[in-house]
Order: C-alpha cells, then sequence, then structure tokens
C-alpha cells in the first residue's frame, strides 16, 4: 500500500540511505531503531515536510514525491503530539474536519466515533497545557484518525509516558487497529512494543533500514550483531565457523545447524539455554561444564550467568533454583540445542 | 581577617551595583518629572488649543495607518525571514537592518532625494501621490524607519512558534498560508501586539525623517514632537511642554503595555479561560 522506493534523504547530522520498504493495506507496521537514527526524519518524509533526495513515495498506484503535505491524506502523531495550544480538545480534533469541509452530519458523527472510541468524552472543553501525557495522547491521536486518513504515522507514540501508562495505552493502540483498521507505521526505539504491536517491524540502524520481519521472527533470528543487541539478545559469542561447528573461547566446540564458514558470531537466547547439575543425554546436542558466576532474582525467574570458558547467561525458574539448590560458585552444566545457536 | 576582607569586598561591589541602579533611576525619574511638573498644569488649557488640537490628530491619524502599513509589510516578511531558507538571507537582513542603523534625519534626506529629485519620485506625484512635505511624507518616514522593529519583533516570536505545528496542520488539509493564519498568527498574537505597540509609539515620536522628508508646517505638518520643537524654538514654552507631556504619557503607557505583551506567554495566558 505504502511503498518507500530507494529513498535516500540528508538533513544535518541525520542521513537515510537507500530505504525501500513495503507496507500493507491495514498492517501495523513498526520501525525499531536506536535514538537518533533518522526515524522521524522517515515520517516526515513519508508526510510531505521534506523531499527526499534521491527515490519514490508511493501510494498504492500512485507515486506521491510532489505532493504537498495537505494532499496526502495522512495522520501524525509527534512524540510531544504538537497539540495546538491555541485551541480546546474540541476545536484541536475538530480542526482537520472544518479545513476538509466535510459535510456536517457525517462530520458529527465521525468526531463522535473517534471521541467514544479513545475515551476523551470529558476533556474536549480543557486546552492542551492542562492535559496530563496520556490525555494528550489520546487528543493527538484522536485529531489524527478523524480525518480518516489513508496511513497513520507514530513518532514514538508510548515513549513520553509513564510505564503505567505506557501499557495501558499500548493496548489502547492495539484495541483502536482492531477496530479502524487504519495502516500505521509507528516508530519506536523500544523492541517490548514491536513485540506487543507491530505484525511486522523494520529494524533501522545509521539510516538504514536492516532487517525486515516478523517481530517473533527478527527476535530469533537476528541477522547481524547490531540487531542482535538491540532486540536484546543476550550470549552474543564471537568465534570461528568451520561448516556446522563454531569454536568459540579457549578451544570449546558449540554445534549448530547453520552452516557458516570464517568468523561468526553466534547467540543463544537465555531461555534456550538449561542448567543442570549433571551431564544431560539428550537430544539437545551442546553440554559445556562451568560455574555459576551470578545470580539475579528476576520475580518468577532467575538469571544465572555460567563461567565456562565463555559467558552464559541462562533463565531458570524459581522452583528449578530451588530444586537443584543452586549457588554462586557450584559446578553446573549448560545445555543447549543445536537449533538454538542462531549464527549471524 | 580574611574572611572579613572578602565580606568587605561582597559589600563594596553590591553598593555600586545599588548605588548605580539608583543614580539611574533617579537621573531618569527626575528628567522626566521636569517635564511633567512643568507641563502638567497648563496641560488641559493647551489642549483645548487649536495647535496642540491639530498636532494630536495628525499625530495620530499618521501613526495608525504607519502602523497598519508596517503590519502589512512585516507580517510576510518576518514570516518569510524566520520560515524559508533562500540564497543571500543574510544580505537580505542586512538590508532590512539598515534602517535601524541610521540616524532617522539621514533617512529623511534619502527619502526626501528619492521623493524629490528622480524620475520615480516625480512619476508618483504626477499621479497624485506627493510624499515630499505633506501628511503622506510624514506616513511614509514612520513607516521606513520603524517597519524593521516590527519585523525584528514579529520574526522572534514566529521563530519560537514551532514549525511542526505548521506541518500538522498541514497533515491535517491546511495549505501554508491557511496553516499560517489558523495556527501561526494565532501562536504569534502576543508578538504581534507587542509589535504595533512598539511600532505606533515610536511612529507618534518621529521626528527627524519626518522634519526632513515632510517639513516642519504649522497647521500642515505639525505632529506633536514638531510641535514640541517649533513652539520650544519661538519660546512658547507652555504649549511646547504640553506637546512633550502628551508625549511622554503616550510612551510610558505604551512601554507598560509593551512590557505586559511581552513577558506573557501565550500558553499561561490562555491557561485561566
Amino acid at each position: 500500500m505504502l511503498k518507500l522506493k530507494h529513498l535516500h534523504k540528508k538533513l544535518g547530522d541525520f542521513e537515510l540511505k537507500d530505504i525501500t520498504l513495503d507496507i500493507n493495506e491495514d498492517e501495523y507496521f513498526i520501525i525499531l531503531g536506536p535514538t537518533g537514527t533518522g526515524k522521524t526524519v522517515l515520517l516526515e518524509l513519508i508526510a510531505g515536510m521534506y523531499h527526499p533526495d534521491k527515490g519514490e513515495v508511493w501510494f498504492k498506484d500512485s507515486k506521491i514525491n510532489q505532493l504537498y503535505p495537505e494532499q496526502r491524506n495522512i495522520g501524525f502523531v509527534y512524540q510531544d503530539y504538537a497539540l495546538f495550544p491555541h485551541l480546546s480538545v474540541k476545536e484541536n480534533i475538530l480542526f482537520g474536519l472544518k479545513i476538509r469541509k466535510m459535510d456536517e452530519t457525517e462530520g458529527r458523527k465521525r468526531f463522535q466515533e473517534i471521541v467514544s472510541l479513545l475515551n476523551i468524552e470529558n476533556l474536549l472543553e480543557r486546552f492542551p497545557s492542562t492535559l496530563s501525557g496520556g490525555e494528550k495522547q489520546r487528543t493527538a491521536l484522536a485529531r489524527a484518525l478523524v480525518t480518516s486518513p489513508r496511513i497513520l504515522l507514530l513518532d514514538e507514540p508510548l515513549s513520553a509516558l509513564d510505564p503505567r501508562t505506557k501499557i495501558v495505552f499500548q493496548e489502547e493502540l492495539r484495541r483502536i487497529h482492531d477496530k479502524l483498521k487504519t495502516t500505521t507505521l509507528h516508530i519506536t526505539h523500544d523492541f517490548s512494543e514491536a513485540m506487543a504491536l507491530g505484525s511486522r517491524v523494520g529494524v533501522m540502524h545509521n539510516g538504514e533500514i536492516v532487517q525486515v520481519g516478523e517481530p517473533v521472527e527478527v527476535f530469533r533470528h537476528p541477522n547481524s550483531f547490531f540487531v542482535a543487541e538491540f532486540v536484546g539478545a543476550e550470549n552474543i559469542i564471537k568465534g570461528r565457523a568451520d561448516g556446522r561447528v563454531i569454536k568459540v573461547g579457549d578451544g570449546i566446540q558449540i554445534k549448530t545447524i547453520y552452516e557458516k564458514e570464517g568468523t561468526a558470531t553466534l547467540t543463544i537466547r537465555p531461555e534456550d539455554i538449561i542448567i543442570s547439575r549433571k551431564h544431560l543425554q539428550s537430544s539437545a546436542q551442546n553440554s559445556i561444564p562451568g560455574k555459576i558466576v551470578n545470580m539475579i532474582n528476576q520475580g518468577p525467574l532467575f538469571r544465572i550467568t555460567v563461567d565456562s570458558g565463555i559467558i552464559l547467561t541462562a533463565l531458570v525458574t524459581i522452583q528449578s533454583v530451588e530444586e537443584m539448590g543452586l549457588k554462586r560458585g557450584e559446578k553446573v552444566w549448560t545445555t543447549f540445542k543445536s537449533a538454538a545457536v542462531h549464527v549471524l | 581577617m580574611k574572611k572579613s576582607g572578602v565580606w568587605g569586598q561582597n559589600i563594596f561591589f553590591t553598593s555600586i551595583v545599588a548605588v548605580s541602579i539608583a543614580f539611574l533611576v533617579g537621573f531618569i525619574a527626575l528628567t522626566i518629572s521636569m517635564i511633567l511638573i512643568r507641563g502638567g498644569p497648563n496641560l488641559l488649557s493647551s489642549i483645548g488649543t487649536r495647535e496642540i488640537q491639530f498636532a494630536i490628530r495628525l499625530s495620530f491619524m499618521t501613526s495608525i495607518i504607519s502602523t497598519l502599513l508596517c503590519i502589512l509589510v512585516a507580517v510576510p516578511v518576518a514570516y518569510g525571514m524566520s520560515r524559508f531558507k533562500f540564497c543571500g538571507k543574510r544580505f537580505v537582513k542586512t538590508i532590512l537592518d539598515i534602517p535601524i542603523a541610521l540616524p532617522p534625519v539621514v533617512s529623511g534626506v534619502a527619502l526626501l532625494l528619492l521623493f524629490g529629485t528622480t524620475a520615480f519620485g516625480h512619476a508618483l506625484a504626477a499621479r497624485g501621490l506627493e510624499f515630499v512635505f505633506t501628511t503622506q511624507g510624514i506616513i511614509l518616514a514612520q513607516f521606513f524607519v520603524n517597519v524593521p522593529y516590527m519585523i525584528k519583533v514579529l520574526q522572534s516570536t514566529i521563530e519560537n512558534v514551532d514549525p511542526r505545528m505548521e506541518f500538522v496542520a498541514r497533515t491535517l488539509g491546511c495549505n501554508r498560508m491557511q496553516s499560517f493564519f489558523k495556527i501561526t498568527l494565532p501562536l504569534a498574537r502576543n508578538g504581534l501586539m507587542a509589535g504595533i505597540v512598539i511600532t505606533w509609539a515610536r511612529a507618534l515620536g518621529e521626528f527627524g525623517a519626518a522634519l526632513m522628508f515632510a517639513g516642519a508646517t504649522r497647521f500642515k505638518t505639525e505632529t506633536l514632537p514638531v510641535s514640541l520643537f517649533l513652539n520650544m524654538s519661538v519660546g512658547d514654552l507652555k504649549l511646547g511642554l504640553a506637546a512633550a507631556t502628551i508625549l511622554i504619557i503616550i510612551s510610558v503607557t505604551s512601554l507598560f503595555v509593551f512590557e505586559l505583551m511581552g513577558g506573557h506567554q501565550f500558553e499561561i495566558s490562555r491557561q485561566g479561560n
């Protein structure tokens, strides 16, 4: 539906390089990347605040590079909401309808629908400066959605909210998208948002899209060291690959199902590592002895770090820790399947 | 001992600051009060004279018209200077600032040369637009001298309005002009008001450029400052001081209003609604 073809843009310190993306109708697409990587500039390019230096923006079958922002029918919500401070919440929301001279009955119906969907009936007469972060967020969303945009662009919509409001609002965003089915492009630096909301995610690094896929897929199979680190992968270990064996640390051989030669980085998710007292004979093909160097209680789980010549972190339930009587300094085995060893 | 030395130095420095402030406030207040004390008692009877009434009317008329002209021109110029990028912008900015740096008398002479001695000026005059030694001349002189101030005040206010506000308005369907009138201008309202007040007050007191360009003729181009000048130069202290008193009252009032406008942030003023 929205197609970006080889977009380039240099703007001060930001540079977007060869951005190519294809966003489907009704999709909730997340662009994930660290702060300062040019994500906002990308949204502003799509909305028409800037012209790309090179490349094209397509909507369905028409190229929209040359269209003014007001001709693109795009909903835009900034991180700080950019509500019009001199207008009440109601006037803010009605702004787009009035400008587009929408039929009054239809406009009123749409207004009511959006206001009740976002649950802001009681805010309508207030001014932006008196609203909380969450209330501003709802108002900004309502203002963008009321004009039935072809695509909704959200610039870090949750990052200015406190953690509790954030969780609530994340659910709201999902509910709103389920209801209205507005194609949404949401940018964030927080992978958990991508996991919770995104049907697909594109990871951005230094102005480039480095990986696109379903969030679980990206999380499970990061295609680079950067993505692995950014989506919160642990146990990132460098070594030398020789077919389906990777040599790491001091002569440790780790088996994998991925074939590679030469320098390689492997990742193993902590939840894929089993910790035991004895050497396990199972279908798991890697079993390495080591010593517990750290144990951190994280609610129902323990995060246990084992030094086996390489440092591995595993997640273990409290129950298992108690049953095995695990303590710091004790000898244990770390066991994981060859399929759990991802090679970058 | 050392400590008391530091203490002594601090007291010394604070004293210098305090004395300087006290001296300057006293000096200004005393000077201004001289006019109010001398001019005040005769103010009402002077206002009754035909000459002062003429000066008041002419001053108000010319200053209001020139202020309106300033708004008309300064709003788009200030917008362009704060929002558009173009080559030679620094050069344009310097040109726009020239009237601020020039002594108004020089501006007056320049206007006189342009409209009085060139084919351009004669062509305008032939079409009925006579500026030299006329009321229109006063207006033009006030406009020329004051428009840069209006631009400066407006430009800094517009620069303070987040351009993303305009952009969001455009995603909602506004064209550039609509987003300017519906978003930027209302948000720059205080700056605009402050600009109007300061420009008007300066126009009312404009003397040098108007004197050169429009002349100082009784009952013709006699604004309040010109009236003050004419009456003082023939020794009519009573009428002269009346004009001065009126000018002081207007200046101080508008300074006060200006501070009020500039000191208030828009959001705060709107919170009370």
